[in-house]
């Protein structure tokens, strides 16, 4: 049986590169059809807002891939709800489907994986 | 299936420790290296937020940054580790969560 | 058991040094290294062209040397390394770059072979930031 990993991205979009490495690890283990899971947590959250504007920044637009995901079979997509809500978001307005989970949740999600890797 | 989470930066400039207290499980464990040791400080809100833990966390640190720092007065359920240590508490653990 | 070691950051950074230790102790202990896989700044862990000076650690050399002692798997995300400017000679004349400066018993390569070794390790230790 395969070994499942979940990837946690904490970085905003634009603080570098590390959002954008994040979603490459889980689109290279979705071609291999890995058992993946993706959770933003922290500043990872603020990837999720609609209607950014990665142009404005010279940036690749990163919603887009992310929300390409499903079609690279990878669906089991997380957000902390504490993360949304200390910086203001709204859960019902996000760019992404994503389940949301509170710290029991996020505790738990992280001890069903076989591997971490926080980004 | 217990995780085993490594902390590196301080966290007096950083809220990797906060973030992390938050979402662990009551078997988890902490294994303080690098600047994140700092957080043993005495007199601090860190150091009191690592006491408050629930006793089944296991708190770890890696002997060589509490020496190179000179932390003396650490809390009595520190357990200090070397790399052969570290290695084993790696097989321990279900999994390490590296807070990168 | 069997490892995946994968360090984020570079030479210069205390988690490369920690990674280097940990690396050693593991196979002191008895365990197995099934690859190094470096990613985002890490790569420059596989740099060539970092010069410490005599009263330093020279990480690069000490990593560059584990790996050929021990005939270890070692990989460079070929992604994160040409965002970085870390080049074997192959892609320095693919993108006409003055300089290939990977450094020996490196391999550029894709995430793949992150997935892979995560695969075949029982566990997956991962270092990087400070």
């Amino acid at each position: 049986m395969a070994r499942s990993m979940l990837i946690i991205t904490r970085q905003s979009p634009w603080s570098g590169p590390s959002a954008r490495e994040a979603l490459d690890i889980v689109l290279a283990g979705g071609a291999f059809e890995l058992p993946l899971g993706l959770l933003f947590l922290d500043d990872g959250v603020f990837q999720l807002v609609a209607e950014q504007k990665a142009g404005r920044l010279e940036q690749k637009d990163l919603t887009a891939n992310l929300q390409a995901l499903p079609m690279f079979g990878i669906e089991s997509l997380y957000a902390a709800q504490r993360s949304l809500s200390e910086r203001g978001l709204d859960e019902a307005r996000l760019s992404l489907p994503v389940e949301l989970l509170d710290d029991a949740g996020l505790s738990a999600l992280i001890n069903r994986y076989d591997h971490v890797i926080t980004l | 299936m217990a995780t085993l989470h490594l902390l590196s930066h301080s966290p007096f400039s950083d809220d990797r420790l906060v973030s992390c207290l938050r979402l662990l499980a009551a078997d988890d464990a902490l294994l303080l290296c690098g600047d994140a040791v700092y957080a043993l400080q005495s007199g601090t809100s860190q150091r009191k937020a690592l006491e408050l833990m629930p006793d089944s966390v296991a708190l770890f640190a890696l002997d060589e940054d509490l020496c190179a720092r000179g932390l003396g007065d650490l809390p009595p359920r520190l357990q200090q580790v070397d790399y052969g240590g570290f290695v084993e508490l790696c097989c321990r653990y279900d999994r390490t969560n590296s807070w990168l | 058991m069997k490892f995946a070691i994968a360090l984020f950051s570079p030479a210069h950074s205390p988690a490369s040094r920690r990674a280097l230790r940990f690396a050693e102790a593991a196979l002191e202990s008895g365990h197995e290294i099934v690859r190094i896989f470096l990613y985002q700044d890490g790569v420059h862990s596989a740099s060539a062209n970092t010069v410490t000076m005599q009263d330093e650690l020279d990480l690069g050399e000490q990593w560059a040397r584990f790996i050929s002692q021990h005939k270890l798997d070692a990989v460079v995300c070929i992604a994160a390394g040409l965002r970085r400017g870390v080049l074997d000679q192959q892609e320095a004349n693919r993108y006409r770059r003055p300089a290939a400066n990977l450094a020996a018993g490196w391999e550029l390569s894709g995430l793949g072979q992150l997935h892979e070794a995560s695969q075949q390790a029982d566990r997956l230790v991962c270092f990087g930031g400070h």
